[in-house]
């Protein structure tokens, strides 16, 4: 009989501490802030581009890689959601920031290929308008691109 | 792989979720363990200063912004103690199964 609660208290010491794993993994995430910053700069470098100055558009765009370099480093990885606690690396896995950029070259293919097919179609500022649609997939995907990120590290 | 040692310390359960969210960070902050875990504010310094008596926890108080900021992390002695105590449950729970004929 004391073997035996022996092995029930194991089982459950040990629910505790994938409790507390969890707990931990359910913080990995990137602020809001990073992918509304984004989607902003995605559609401000879009306009300029429309302007049709190839200085100005080489210049926003390099603009644009200097301060996401800078930003992207200290919220990339998930690992500092809040100021609450910093998940440990081993957690969070290595595989996020590669994820996201990876992610980021694709919508930037995509742009292309919408501004392209808008041109096409004779609209009067194509690459806004591509800027803005992938705006809008930045925002509401960049968040659910983390959750499955997320409910994988913690399977 | 750390050695299973069953950590008496380390195992009562307010105790047992305190350390392994520290184990799961690089360090977490005062209010979210007492939130996470429903603790008071006295219970849970308590059992910090417990651990942090035995070198299990590392305490970091912080003045920032006019608020006063606490933060506990697991210390290399801590984490090793915890992953042995890991190992032991694991060990406990592994004699449980029975053999295949």
């Amino acid at each position: 009989m004391e073997h035996e609660m022996t092995q029930v208290e194991a089982r459950s010491a040990l629910d505790a501490i994938e409790r507390g794993r969890r707990r931990v993994i359910d913080e990995i995430d990137m602020p809001r802030w990073y992918w509304w910053g984004l989607a902003l700069g995605w559609i401000a470098l879009g306009y300029i581009t429309d302007l049709d100055h190839p200085w100005v558009t080489s210049a926003a765009t390099l603009a644009f890689g200097a301060i996401h370099a800078s930003v992207a480093p200290r919220v990339i990885d998930g690992r500092h959601r809040t100021d609450q606690l910093s998940v440990r690396r081993d957690m969070a896995g290595r595989h996020l920031p590669r994820l996201v950029i990876g992610a980021l070259l694709a919508l930037a293919l995509v742009t292309i290929a919408g501004a392209l097919a808008a041109n096409a179609d004779g609209a009067g500022h194509p690459v806004t308008i591509a800027s803005v649609l992938v705006a809008v997939m930045i925002v509401l995907g960049g968040p659910q691109l983390v959750a499955a990120y997320r409910r994988r590290a913690a399977a | 792989m750390s050695e299973a040692r069953f950590d008496e310390l380390i195992h009562p359960s307010t105790r047992l979720s305190i350390v392994s969210l520290l184990a799961a960070a690089d360090w977490v902050e005062f209010a979210f363990v007492r939130d996470q875990l429903g603790l008071s504010d006295s219970a849970l310094s308590k059992q910090l200063s417990t651990l942090e008596e035995a070198g299990y926890v590392a305490i970091e108080r912080q003045l920032s912004e006019r608020r006063r900021r606490v933060r506990a992390r697991l210390t290399p002695v801590g984490r090793t103690a915890f992953e042995g105590h890991v190992a032991a449950l694991r060990e406990i729970l592994e004699g449980s199964v029975p053999s295949l004929p």
